[in-house]
Parts: structure tokens; C-alpha cells; sequence
């Protein structure tokens, strides 16, 4: 049996060098995140249980938990969205179909489709609904439609001259051209995760996608160059470029991880609700819960600090407004992270897109066409 | 050569945030641990998230780890347990191994590699492969592969000789 010492499996040295930046990234995340959590922990779970036993005990404990509840989101906030607090249009997807809320205010029922999202420039919008992928203008008119089985996740991207839309049919990757035509299987590619494929902005037809394995691919879709594969991050949630093509950020069920040329600048052992790049930055915008509070924190900085949970963000085309989804207020909040903080926010969120779930963020894109 | 008490002075020193004394760690360690998964699952790609999962277990439980145990067999039982969990979850899913996959890339200088011998280790059961592997590729001895997999010695005595039979069926000479 001398013959198995002598095998080497594929790819011995490659295989080697993608661990070990995987292992190296969780050693360096290691000492601040294991270490301060597990002496924090007990004495923050004791003192949370005796304020919570403290609190309830008492009739003017029940008082002020029950004032605590009414008190959830911010207290000046508008009834409606008149405006919004800068330029640009904002892509909301509820439970009635996708909406554009233009500067003004004014807001734009698309249809009964979900997953929508913007084309590259904001000149239309690529939607799904069971079986059928759609391409609409900002009107809500249809332009055309594919028909495929269990369509999700549609993602476009490219230039003005020549885009493409990503979508899933269960596990599969498929790519169409953008008038709808050229719709093919990305052929040979290992089965994608539930999570949409992300195009790399800039020049060339370059797309990133999660496997089900929980690696990251990234292809030529026009098919004239090979794939690239991360480290694995089991469990994602989404993936995201940088707006200069240069990284791209993954959020799984307990990791963010920044990837440059599919190998981690960084990961992070960290539960989060969300998480983007600012708008021509490499600054990760995140959204985290603790305990009974969360908080939106950009480039580290805590910019708002709310009861409940946070679920989405979305920052301006200019990128000095974040707006962030509050479903336990039932509000939206816009926070102005440059200059001056400014939170200007808006209640009454699931009526005004036709009440059911909380409605998501689907990007806040650039000027009217 | 690399020794079980440089396994111990590197775990102590990547403790106290040695990143180097990590990295020489892996390097010992990474070639054998990827192999012995891939020749359990026969999927290059599987058996580098197994390799992978171990190493991150081992910065996860950096902290915890008894000293008093040797790393090595500690690795390796991880790798092996979940290269069997593996492959049998894909027995069970029906996945069959391609040709693609059995394809093995030889370095330049190394020997031309004995495809027979992949082919017989895949026709194995999973549990068959993971005591051949422990025994032949990381060299551990029955009554330590015993104790890594929990098993009965005799169990792990029977897998070997049915294992290693159907291997020499195929390769035959080349096995001694």
C-alpha cells in the first residue's frame, strides 16, 4: 500500500493557499470576538434577566415596559412619505408587487411581480413572478417576458451598449440578454444558492454567484474567460461588488466576509440583519441586532441605535443619505451620514405599499431617466 | 521533520496570537489531512471544505484544546468522521463519482498516479476507505484507529482485510 503515500489530490498547493487564507482570516477575527464575548456574556444575560424579572414584577415596572413598547421608533416621525430626503428613486418590493418612490414622494405600482430590481442605469426594472421573468419600465409596462419554471432572484448588469439579467430556476444559473433574447443555462456551472447573483460594475459582463456548496463564483458570462472560486462561506445570505469592481462582500448566516480576487481581506464571525458597501467607498455599511436593540453602524461608526429589529438598507446615489427598513416601527428611517446627522423618518410603512408584510428595499438608484 | 511536540509548541505559541506558528501548524498538516478526506470522498472540492472545516475547528477550539492530547490524531479523526459523513450522504443521494473527478493532477516531478488504485478505493464502502486510509496513509495502527473511530478493534481489523482484499482484486500486486 506504498501506492498512497505516493497520491496527491488535485490541486494540492491551490487547495492549500485558499484554506489557509480562510483560516488565517478566522484566526486574526478570533482573539476580539471570542475572548470579550464569553466574559460578557453571563454577567449581560444576568443582569438583562433580573432588569426583565425587576421590571415585570412591579405594577409601575409594567408601566414603564408598556411605555417602552408605545416609545418604539422615532417619535417625530412623518405619517406619510411626502419626499424623499435627497435625489433618486427607491425600488421597494411588498407583498402587493413592486413600487418607485420617486424624489417627490409620489409612488409607482408596478404589477404583481416580486424580486424586482433596477437595470444597470435605473431605465428598467427586471421582475419575477412564479414562472415568468419580466422586463418593465419605471411605468410598470411590460417589455417582454420569458417564461421559465420557478424564476427567482433576477439580477442585471452590463453597459448601456450590452446587458444581461441573471436569474435561478431552482438551483440553476441563467443568463438572458437584455432584450430578452439569448436565454441559456450558464452551462457547466455548479448549482446556485437562493441568494441573487451579483454583476460587476464597470466595463466587461463579469458576474458572482454562491454555489450551494457556499462558494463564491465569479464568471465572464460573455464566456470568454475562466471562473474564479472563493473560499467556502457556508449559509449565504447575499453578495454585493463595491461600485468600483474591486471587492465584493458576502453576508452568510454568521459571517461578512470581503472578498478581493475570491481570497478574504477580511471575515468576520458576526450575525448580521444586512450589510452594503457605501457608494464609492470600501466602507461595509451594517445592520446588527443586540439583545433587544439594533444598530446601524458605518465603517464601525454607530450612525442610529433603535429598539427591534432593522431589516434592510440602502444608500443614496449620492451616497450621503442611508435609509434604513425598521419593521418593529413600522417606519423608515433616513440618517445623512455626511455633514450634520440628520434622521428625518417615516411611519405607517406596510399601508402606504398596500399593506400584508413589511415591504424590502430594492435599491435607491440613480436620477429619473 | 515535523514532531508531535512541534504540533505542541505551535498550538501553544498561536494561542498566545502567533499567527506564524498557526501557518507552519497548517503547513504540517494541510497535505495529509486533504488527502485522507479526498481519498475517503473522491470529490477534490468536498474534501477541501472537510480539510477546511477541521482547520477552523481548530482555530475555533484554539483556546480549549487539552494539551495533553496529540493534535495530529485529534485532526485526523475529524477529517476522517466527516469524510465518512460525506460519502455516505451522496450513497445515499445516488451521486456518482465521474472520471472527471477521479482525475488526479501529479506535480511535474512526482510518479504517474495509479488510477487503479483510486478506482478500487472508490468501490469501497466509505467506513472500508476510512480505515484504509488510517492505516496506510497516515499510519495510525489498528488499535489506534480503534480509538479514533470508536470502534472495535475487530471491526476495524475486518474492514481492513474485506477493504484490502477487493483492492487487490484490482490492483493486485502493486499493493504489497
Amino acid at each position: 500500500m506504498r501506492l498512497l503515500q505516493r497520491i496527491q489530490a488535485p490541486d494540492e498547493e491551490a487547495a492549500a493557499e485558499r484554506t489557509w487564507s480562510v483560516v488565517r482570516a478566522a484566526y486574526r477575527e478570533r482573539e476580539p470576538v471570542l475572548r470579550s464575548r464569553r466574559r460578557a456574556r453571563p454577567a449581560l444575560l444576568l443582569a438583562a434577566a433580573l432588569a426583565v424579572v425587576a421590571g415585570a414584577a412591579t405594577s409601575p415596572g409594567r408601566a414603564v415596559i408598556g411605555s417602552l413598547r408605545k416609545a418604539v421608533g422615532v417619535e417625530h416621525a412623518a405619517p406619510e412619505l411626502f419626499r424623499l430626503p435627497t435625489g433618486g428613486r427607491l425600488l421597494v418590493n411588498s407583498s402587493s408587487g413592486p413600487w418607485i418612490v420617486k424624489a417627490d414622494g409620489s409612488k409607482r405600482h408596478l404589477g404583481d411581480w416580486r424580486d424586482a430590481a433596477w437595470s444597470p442605469h435605473g431605465l428598467y426594472v427586471v421582475a419575477s413572478r412564479a414562472n415568468e421573468l419580466a422586463a418593465l419600465d419605471p411605468q410598470g409596462h411590460v417589455r417582454w417576458t420569458l417564461s421559465r419554471p420557478a424564476v427567482r432572484f433576477p439580477s442585471w448588469g452590463g453597459s448601456t451598449a450590452d446587458t444581461r439579467i441573471a436569474y435561478l430556476t431552482t438551483s440553476r444559473l441563467h443568463v438572458v440578454a437584455g432584450d430578452g433574447t439569448q436565454d441559456g443555462d450558464a452551462g457547466g456551472m455548479p448549482a446556485a444558492a437562493r441568494v441573487a447573483p451579483a454583476w460587476r460594475p464597470g466595463p466587461g459582463l463579469l458576474l458572482a454567484y454562491v454555489t450551494t456548496r457556499g462558494r463564491v463564483k465569479s464568471f465572464d458570462a460573455a464566456g470568454t474567460s475562466a471562473w474564479q472560486s472563493s473560499v467556502l462561506l457556508p449559509h449565504p445570505r447575499s453578495l454585493e461588488w463595491s461600485s468600483d469592481g474591486q471587492r465584493l462582500l458576502v453576508v452568510t448566516r454568521d459571517k461578512l466576509a470581503v472578498l478581493r480576487g475570491g481570497r478574504p481581506l477580511s471575515l468576520r464571525s458576526e450575525r448580521v440583519e444586512a450589510a452594503t458597501f457605501r457608494p464609492g467607498t470600501h466602507d461595509v455599511t451594517v445592520l446588527r441586532r443586540h439583545g433587544p436593540t439594533s444598530e446601524a453602524l458605518v465603517g464601525g461608526r454607530v450612525v442610529f441605535r433603535g429598539t427591534g429589529s432593522f431589516e434592510d438598507l440602502a444608500w443614496s446615489p449620492d451616497g450621503r443619505w442611508l435609509v434604513l427598513t425598521w419593521p418593529t416601527a413600522d417606519q423608515w428611517v433616513f440618517v445623512r451620514v455626511t455633514g450634520p446627522r440628520k434622521i428625518v423618518a417615516v411611519s405607517n410603512v406596510t399601508r402606504q405599499f398596500g399593506g400584508g408584510s413589511f415591504p424590502t428595499l430594492a435599491g435607491w438608484c440613480c436620477s429619473a431617466p | 521533520m515535523w514532531r508531535p511536540s512541534a504540533d505542541a509548541r505551535a498550538l501553544r505559541a498561536a494561542r498566545r496570537g502567533d499567527e506564524e506558528e498557526l501557518e507552519r501548524l497548517f503547513r504540517a498538516h494541510w497535505p495529509r489531512a486533504y488527502r485522507a478526506a479526498y481519498l475517503v470522498v473522491h470529490d477534490a472540492a468536498a474534501a477541501e471544505d472537510i480539510a477546511q472545516e477541521a482547520f477552523l475547528m481548530v482555530v475555533r477550539t484554539l483556546d480549549r484544546f487539552d494539551r495533553s492530547r496529540p493534535f495530529g490524531p485529534w485532526l485526523h479523526r475529524i477529517v476522517v468522521n466527516r469524510a465518512i459523513d460525506h460519502a455516505r450522504a451522496r450513497k445515499v443521494r445516488g451521486e456518482v463519482i465521474s472520471d472527471a473527478q477521479l482525475d488526479i493532477a501529479a506535480a511535474p516531478d512526482e510518479p504517474p498516479l495509479d488510477e487503479q488504485l483510486l478506482a478500487g478505493l472508490a468501490a469501497l464502502d466509505p467506513e472500508q476507505r476510512a480505515v484504509i486510509v488510517l492505516r496506510h496513509l497516515l499510519e495510525y495502527t489498528p488499535g489506534e484507529i480503534a480509538e479514533l473511530l470508536e470502534l472495535p478493534r475487530g471491526t476495524v481489523n475486518s474492514r481492513l482485510r474485506r477493504g484490502l482484499d477487493s483492492l487487490r482484486e484490482r490492483v493486485g500486486e502493486e499493493l504489497r
